[in-house]
C-alpha cells in the first residue's frame, strides 16, 4: 500500500477466510454444475409449472399426476396445499384435482421510483416525485397487505437504489408481480395530463424514448448487461402477462381518477423499455399515476385522499389481474 | 494425489487490457492481452511463428490479424478467433509459469473481471481444459482483496481497461449485490483521450495504442504542475504537442461514476460497518495509476463524513498475487471437487 499512512484493514480471522474461500469453491461448483448463483430455490418456476399443469388438466379435463422435484423450501406457505403437501412429505406424486393449484398471485414487489438523490420530477412548490411515490406506495402495500398479499417494497425510506437493485430485489424474492410506481411530467403542463400505464416493449414514439432513458438513467447497468437482458426479452411470455396486468391497472386508475377530475386524460396502456421492467424476471408494470407538470394535477397530489385514491386503483387493478390469472388461465397465457 | 506428485500453484489475472501470473515457485510474468495470426504466408515467414502473444504481437501488427479478445470484460461473443485468442493468452503464461516445472501438476486461480465472471466461466473453464489440472475462477477484486488480507469491511476499486469493477467484502465471498460494474474505465478514458486530441490537432496522427502510452505515463485528475507534452507526427514529422487540458478532461471523466458508485455500494453496506468501508477504499488495476484519482474520490467520501482512498503497492500483479493466495489456501479436497 501506499505510505502516506499506516493501513490497518480489518483482519479477517483464519476461520472466517477460510469460509470465504469456501465460498469461492462453492461458487464454482455451481458452474461446473450449471446452477445458477442464487437461484436454487426459487419460486416462480413453480407457480408457472403448476400453473400450466392446472390449464392442461383442466382443458383435458383428466386426473393429473404431479412430481415436484424442488426443495420444500421452493414453496411459500401460503401456496402450500394438502397434495403438494403429501408429496412433499412422500416423494411420491399425488393425485391433484387442479382446483387446488395455487395460481393466484401472491407475492408483489412495489416499487416507488426514484429517491435518495435521485427526486425524480418537482414542482416549484416543493411536491417531489419521490415522496409522492414513497406515500402512494406505502398506500398500496396496506391495501394489498389487507387482503392478504405478501409485499414488499424496494424502498421504505428515502434512500437511492438503483434499478438494477429494484429489479434484482424483486427476482430474488421470487415475486410474482412487480409495480413500480412514477409521476409523470410534460413539456406543457397545461396541455398534457393524465394517467398512464407501461409494460415492457419496445417504442418508436420520442416522447417515450425521452422519458424512458430519463427513467433509465439510474440503471447501475453496463452496457453489456442491456444488450444480453434486450436481446433475449421482447418475445418472453412475461410480456404478455405485463400488458394484461398494465391494462388491468390503468382501467382501475382511470376510473377512479376520472370520478374526482373527469379531465384527467386516459393515456392508455404502452410499451417501453424501462430497465426495471426489461430485468424483472416477473410480470412487471410502470404506472405514471399523474402528471406534476399540470398545475390541477399538483394540486390533487397533494391531498392525502387523492394519494390514497391511487393507491386504492392500483390495489383494485392488482387484484383484478391476479383474479382473472386464478380464474381465466388458458393455453395461450401459459404458452 | 500421493504425497509425491509435485504441485505448481498459479495465479492468473486475466485482463482486458494486461494479463499477468503469479506461481508458487516464486515467478512473476506479464503480457499484454493481443494475440495475433499472420495474416499470410509472407507474413508467416516474416514473423516466422504460427501465433504472437503481447508485446510482440502489438510490435507486428501491421502483419497479423490482431485480437485483443476481452471487450468490456466479455470475451468477445461469436468470434471463434477471439476465444481461441484467450486460449492462447491462458496457454501462453501457463507455459512461462511451467517452463522450469515439468510434469507437475497445476492448480490455477484465475480472477476475471467481473462481467467475465457472470457471463463466462463455463466458456473459460472449456478453454482451460487440459492446460491445468485444476481450476479456481474468481472475480478480479476479490482476488485482489484476498491478496492483501482485506476480506472483511473493505471497498475494492479495480480499475481495468475494459471495466472497472466495484466490490465490498463484508465478510462472504462476495455476491451479486457487492458488486458494481462499470464500463467507464481505461478503454473509455482513450477512446476520449483520442476524440479531444482530434478535435483540438486534426493535424495530429496518432494510434490507440499512443494514446493509451499517453494516458498510462502521464494521466491525471485535479490541478498539474507540469504541462503534458507529448511527441506526434504531424505530416511524417515528429512534433511536440501540449495534451494536458485533454488528458485531465478524459482522466476526469471517471471521477463522478466512480464516486456515484462507490457511494451506492456504501449505501447499501450495514450503518455500522460504513465508516469502517469508507476509511478502507482500494484502487487497484492499471487504471488506479492515475495520478490524483485517489484524492478526487476522498473528495466525493467528505460528504458522508470523510474516507480513506488508498492504491495497492503494485497494481499490475495485485490480481495474479492474490489468485495465487487463494491457490495456496485452498484445501486438497477443494481442489479435487475443481479438477478441471
Amino acid at each position: 500500500m501506499s505510505p502516506r499512512s499506516p493501513w490497518r484493514p480489518p483482519v479477517a480471522s483464519p476461520r472466517l477466510k477460510r469460509r470465504i474461500l469456501s465460498g469461492a469453491v462453492d461458487d464454482n461448483l455451481r458452474a461446473l454444475r450449471n446452477q445458477p448463483r442464487g437461484r436454487l430455490h426459487r419460486r416462480r418456476p413453480v407457480s408457472w409449472a403448476l400453473v400450466a399443469a392446472a390449464t392442461a388438466s383442466a382443458v383435458a379435463g383428466a386426473a393429473l399426476w404431479l412430481v415436484l422435484e424442488l426443495p420444500e423450501s421452493a414453496v411459500p406457505p401460503l401456496a402450500r396445499r394438502p397434495a403438494i403437501d403429501a408429496a412433499l412429505a412422500t416423494g411420491t406424486p399425488a393425485r391433484t384435482p387442479p382446483q387446488v393449484f395455487p395460481v393466484a398471485v401472491r407475492k408483489v414487489v412495489v416499487d416507488p421510483g426514484h429517491g435518495g438523490g435521485d427526486l425524480g420530477t418537482r414542482t416549484p412548490l416543493g411536491l417531489v416525485e419521490k415522496e409522492l411515490t414513497l406515500d402512494i406506495a406505502r398506500r398500496l402495500v396496506a391495501q394489498l397487505r389487507g387482503d392478504g398479499f405478501e409485499v414488499e417494497l424496494t424502498r421504505d425510506g428515502d434512500r437511492r437504489i438503483s434499478l438494477r437493485d429494484r429489479a434484482r430485489a424483486a427476482n430474488e424474492l421470487g415475486a410474482d408481480l412487480f409495480v413500480s410506481i412514477h409521476v409523470n411530467w410534460f413539456e406543457d403542463g397545461r396541455a398534457n395530463r393524465g394517467i398512464e400505464t407501461y409494460f415492457l416493449g419496445p417504442s418508436d414514439d420520442p416522447f417515450i424514448v425521452r422519458l424512458t432513458s430519463a427513467e433509465n438513467r439510474e440503471s447501475g447497468y453496463a452496457i453489456a448487461d442491456v444488450r444480453r437482458l434486450l436481446d433475449s426479452i421482447y418475445a418472453d411470455l412475461r410480456q404478455e402477462q405485463s400488458r394484461a396486468l398494465a391494462r388491468a391497472v390503468q382501467r382501475q386508475l382511470v376510473r377512479s381518477l376520472q370520478e374526482v377530475t373527469p379531465e384527467v386524460a386516459d393515456r392508455g396502456v404502452k410499451s417501453a423499455p424501462f430497465l426495471v421492467l426489461v430485468a424483472t424476471e416477473m410480470p412487471a408494470i410502470l404506472a405514471e399515476v399523474a402528471s406534476l407538470s399540470n398545475a390541477d394535477e399538483a394540486r390533487l397530489l397533494a391531498q392525502e385522499g387523492y394519494r390514497e385514491r391511487i393507491a386504492v386503483a392500483l390495489y383494485r387493478g392488482i387484484r383484478a389481474y391476479s383474479e382473472s390469472v386464478a380464474q381465466t388461465a388458458t393455453p395461450t397465457e401459459v404458452r | 494425489m500421493s504425497a509425491k506428485e509435485k504441485v505448481l500453484s498459479v495465479g492468473i489475472d486475466l485482463g482486458t487490457s494486461q494479463s499477468a501470473i503469479a506461481t508458487s515457485a516464486d515467478a512473476r510474468y506479464v503480457v499484454d492481452s493481443y494475440v495475433g495470426w499472420p495474416v499470410d504466408m509472407v507474413a508467416r515467414k516474416v514473423v516466422k511463428k504460427k501465433v504472437l502473444i503481447g508485446a510482440e504481437a502489438l510490435d507486428n501488427r501491421s502483419l497479423l490479424d490482431l485480437h485483443r479478445p476481452l471487450e468490456q470484460g466479455l470475451i468477445k461473443e461469436g468470434s471463434e478467433k477471439d476465444v481461441a485468442a484467450v486460449k492462447e493468452i491462458l496457454g501462453h503464461l501457463i507455459g512461462l509459469a511451467t517452463q522450469d516445472a515439468e510434469g507437475q501438476k497445476v492448480r490455477a486461480v484465475v480472477g476475471v473481471p467481473a462481467e467475465t465472471m457472470r457471463v463466462n466461466k463455463q466458456q473459460l473453464r472449456q478453454i482451460l481444459k487440459g492446460t491445468v489440472d485444476s481450476l479456481i475462477i474468481v472475480s478480479e477484486p476479490f482476488a485482489v482483496a484476498y491478496g492483501i488480507d482485506a476480506l472483511l469491511h473493505t471497498m475494492i476499486i479495480d480499475i481495468g481497461a475494459g471495466t472497472t469493477d466495484f466490490c465490498v467484502m463484508r465478510g462472504r465471498y462476495p455476491t451479486e449485490e457487492d458488486q458494481r460494474t462499470l464500463t467507464k474505465a481505461g478503454d473509455s478514458i482513450d477512446d476520449l483521450l483520442g476524440k479531444l486530441i482530434s478535435e483540438r490537432h486534426p493535424e495530429v496522427q496518432f494510434s490507440e495504442h499512443m494514446v493509451r502510452g499517453w494516458k498510462e505515463k502521464h494521466g491525471f485528475v485535479g490541478e498539474s504542475k507540469e504541462k503534458v507534452v507529448v511527441k506526434a507526427p504531424v505530416h511524417g514529422k515528429m512534433q511536440p504537442l501540449d495534451i494536458t487540458d485533454a488528458l485531465r478532461t478524459a482522466c476526469e471523466s471517471v471521477v463522478a461514476p466512480f464516486s456515484e458508485t462507490m457511494i451506492d455500494l456504501l449505501a447499501a453496506v450495514d450503518p455500522e460497518y460504513q465508516e469502517t468501508v469508507r476509511q478502507n477504499v482500494i484502487l487497484s488495476g492499471r487504471g488506479s495509476k492515475i495520478r490524483g484519482l485517489a484524492a478526487e474520490l476522498e473528495k466525493s467520501l467528505k460528504e458522508l463524513g470523510g474516507g480513506s482512498v488508498r492504491m495497492v503497492e503494485d497494481p499490475v500483479f495485485a490480481g495474479a498475487v492474490g489468485g495465487l493466495a487463494i491457490a495456496l489456501d485452498a484445501d486438497e479436497s477443494d481442489w479435487e471437487k475443481v479438477a478441471a
